[in-house]
């Protein structure tokens, strides 16, 4: 379970001081499939860095598990990002050097894995994205689709609590973002992963089990569906 | 470790041309050092020899007296009795050759030489027979002969031949003071022209046989010195203090100095030259740090948002530092291992051909006792000190630019472009 509470976050661009996110408060439950929807500048991004603690707030708490992110210096956010969270980034960001394989399997080298079940786990996981055959083939070889269902396998290899995606389909087409939005939703129910991802595109927003809108910084809805 | 490992595999391989040219930067910068050295080393290396094969020897036993004067080349502190000290170094097995060393004005008149002139210079006055036990001026005769022992003749160096317009057989004047200080004339004829390769002796020194000197300075058979052709490899230092204590009993009042103390000027002026040598050393060192600092930091910073993907996913600061430092340290192997290579090739032609400056510097001093072709020689130690610096330098570039890098937030590092 993640929890913000009145959490602040500001730039400094140049003299500017810029109100990235204001007093922002959020739940969110373990199996969500949440979107965070804004236009450019609204700062879905700074509060999926966040919760990714992968930047901290100026003002407020947020609290993983009911743990203050807060209490954990920097070494131990790296091993909680490592253990706990996934993250599928808007450029898929892959390693140019690794194959698909390897770019899933490293993921879980860096945990204290025996390499058996780190082969089992990441073909396993290359075979559910639907990118069976293509292990050993370079990202620079794979489509944007490709290479975001390799992020998508990526994230979830290890298992983790939360899956973090920053508009996770904007670098692809429409027809390509919408199997990667299936994708995202199935593996969410089949793991009981907490998806949060963000993104300013309305059919990504449709997709959405619980759909929150900000605005200049602040949550300005936050509507649950039925699905 | 061995994901580590294999990611710095990897980007070594993947970035091949990346790699190749930082590693190429600091070959040249390796080999530049290595060919430089070894060089320099060369130089040197012949300039003691022969400085000791033609003029110190390895050492040389003085009246006591006479070093305190050395300058003034006195007739005054002399071995009275140089065969009882040949005798015993005879015994000993060592080499030896009397000299008396004086001063004087050389005079030549018009025809055969083109004016009249005249110039000051030291005079050697050597045995004949016994010198080139010790010394090599003979091997270095280009025309004419060696002396012969109580002729009146003199040897004279190509180099003042050339600026004289002098030839074998010219006659010459030499105006001297005897022992005692009178005014006394000698008249020589060119036996012979040597060119030898220690230009001090070349442009400004003149031979004539010992007995000749002995009766126009009237010596009585006395030498201002004797030198001594000591082992090579053996510490001439320690030795001339032996042989300083042992001629005690056989000659009181010596004085044996070693080549090192004889050429106490020399060793300073190379000192010196080496000083400028390493500072030449050091910015060619620079330059290839600065090489490889660029493309090192260049390739981090294009990696930034790479660096920046690894720290979300959990990597820890010190583990994206060591894969960047094993990358690093693979370039640094590869351009140690190519500067090598460079600088041994470049070092083979400068030791085994080297380069005749005898065309560029001509006859000019430039302190070191070398003309002519100048060639290297062979310096282990520096090749195992530029591999190592290279792959070191290579590293420590690395960490810094690393450590800029991971001082970037890593929201930052993602959004970089």
């Amino acid at each position: 379970m993640i929890t913000l509470a009145k959490v602040s976050k500001n730039y400094r661009i140049g003299e500017i001081m810029v109100q990235a996110l204001v007093d922002v408060s959020l739940e969110a439950e373990q199996n969500e499939f949440l979107s965070i929807a804004g236009p450019s500048g609204s700062g879905k991004t700074t509060l999926l860095n966040l919760i990714g603690c992968i930047d901290r707030p100026d003002s407020g708490e947020i609290f993983i598990d009911w743990q203050a992110v807060s209490a954990r210096n920097k070494k131990e956010l790296a091993l909680f990002r490592r253990e706990k969270l996934g993250f599928v980034f808007q450029t898929f960001n892959l390693i140019p050097v690794l194959t698909a394989y390897e770019n899933v399997s490293f993921v879980l080298s860096l945990l204290d894995i025996r390499e058996p079940e780190i082969k089992a786990r990441s073909m396993a996981m290359l075979r559910e994205v639907g990118l069976e055959g293509k292990e050993d083939v370079l990202p620079g070889r794979l489509s944007g689709g490709q290479q975001q269902r390799v992020a998508i396998a990526r994230a979830l290899v290890k298992s983790p609590r939360i899956v973090l995606a920053d508009e996770p389909t904007a670098n692809l087409d429409s027809k390509t973002g919408e199997d990667i939005l299936k994708l995202m939703e199935r593996l969410n129910k089949k793991h009981n992963t907490m998806f949060i991802f963000s993104t300013h595109d309305p059919m990504v927003m449709d997709y959405a089990h619980r759909l929150v809108s900000l605005h200049d910084g602040r949550i300005v809805s936050d509507e649950r569906r039925t699905k | 470790m061995k994901f580590l490992l294999r990611l710095a595999w990897k980007n070594l391989s993947r970035y091949r041309k990346r790699t190749i040219i930082t590693a190429a930067a600091l070959a040249v910068g390796l080999g530049a050092y290595i060919f430089m050295d070894s060089w320099i080393l060369g130089i040197e290396k012949e300039s003691e020899r022969n400085l000791v094969w033609y003029e110190t020897s390895s050492a040389r036993a003085l009246d006591d007296g006479y070093w305190e004067q050395k300058d003034r080349l006195p007739l005054k502190y002399t071995i009275d009795e140089p065969e009882a000290v040949l005798g015993w170094l005879a015994g000993k097995k060592i080499p030896a050759a009397p000299r008396t060393v004086f001063g004087g004005e050389l005079i030549m008149h018009k025809d055969p030489f083109l004016e009249d002139g005249s110039l000051t210079l030291r005079v050697l006055a050597i045995d004949p027979v016994k010198d080139d036990t010790v010394f090599r001026l003979k091997e270095t005769i280009e025309a004419g002969r060696y002396l012969e022992p109580g002729e009146e003749k003199i040897l004279i160096g190509a180099w003042l031949a050339a600026d004289l317009g002098a030839e074998v057989g010219y006659p010459l004047t030499v105006v001297t003071r005897t022992r005692d200080g009178y005014y006394q004339t000698i008249d020589v004829e060119i036996a012979g022209i040597f060119n030898c390769p220690n230009p001090a002796i070349n442009k400004g020194t003149v031979f004539i046989p010992l007995d000749t000197a002995d009766r126009y300075l009237e010596m009585n058979g006395a030498v201002t010195e004797i030198n001594l052709r000591l082992p090579e490899r053996e510490d001439a230092d320690a030795l001339a203090a032996a042989l300083e204590s042992d001629l005690a009993g056989v000659a009181p009042g010596l004085d044996v100095k070693s080549w090192r103390d004889l050429a106490e000027d020399y060793l300073a002026f190379a000192g010196m030259k080496k000083s400028a040598s390493n500072i030449i050393l050091i910015l060619v060192f620079i330059i290839a740090a600065v090489g490889i600092s660029n493309t090192m930091i260049m390739a981090i910073n294009e990696r930034t948002k790479e660096l920046g993907m690894m720290r979300a996913l959990g990597m820890k600061d010190s583990e994206i530092r060591l894969a960047f430092l094993l990358e690093a340290g693979g370039i640094g192997f590869i351009g140690a291992v190519m500067g090598v290579v460079l600088g041994v090739v470049l070092s083979y032609w400068i030791v085994s051909r080297g380069v005749d400056m005898g065309g560029l510097i001509g006859d000019m001093d430039i302190g070191y006792r070398v003309h002519g072709l100048f060639r290297g020689a062979w310096h282990p130690e520096a090749m195992v000190t530029a591999f190592i610096f290279g792959i070191v330098l290579t590293v420590l570039v690395s960490f810094l630019s690393t450590g800029r890098a991971l001082r970037r937030g890593i929201a930052d590092s993602l959004r970089y472009s």
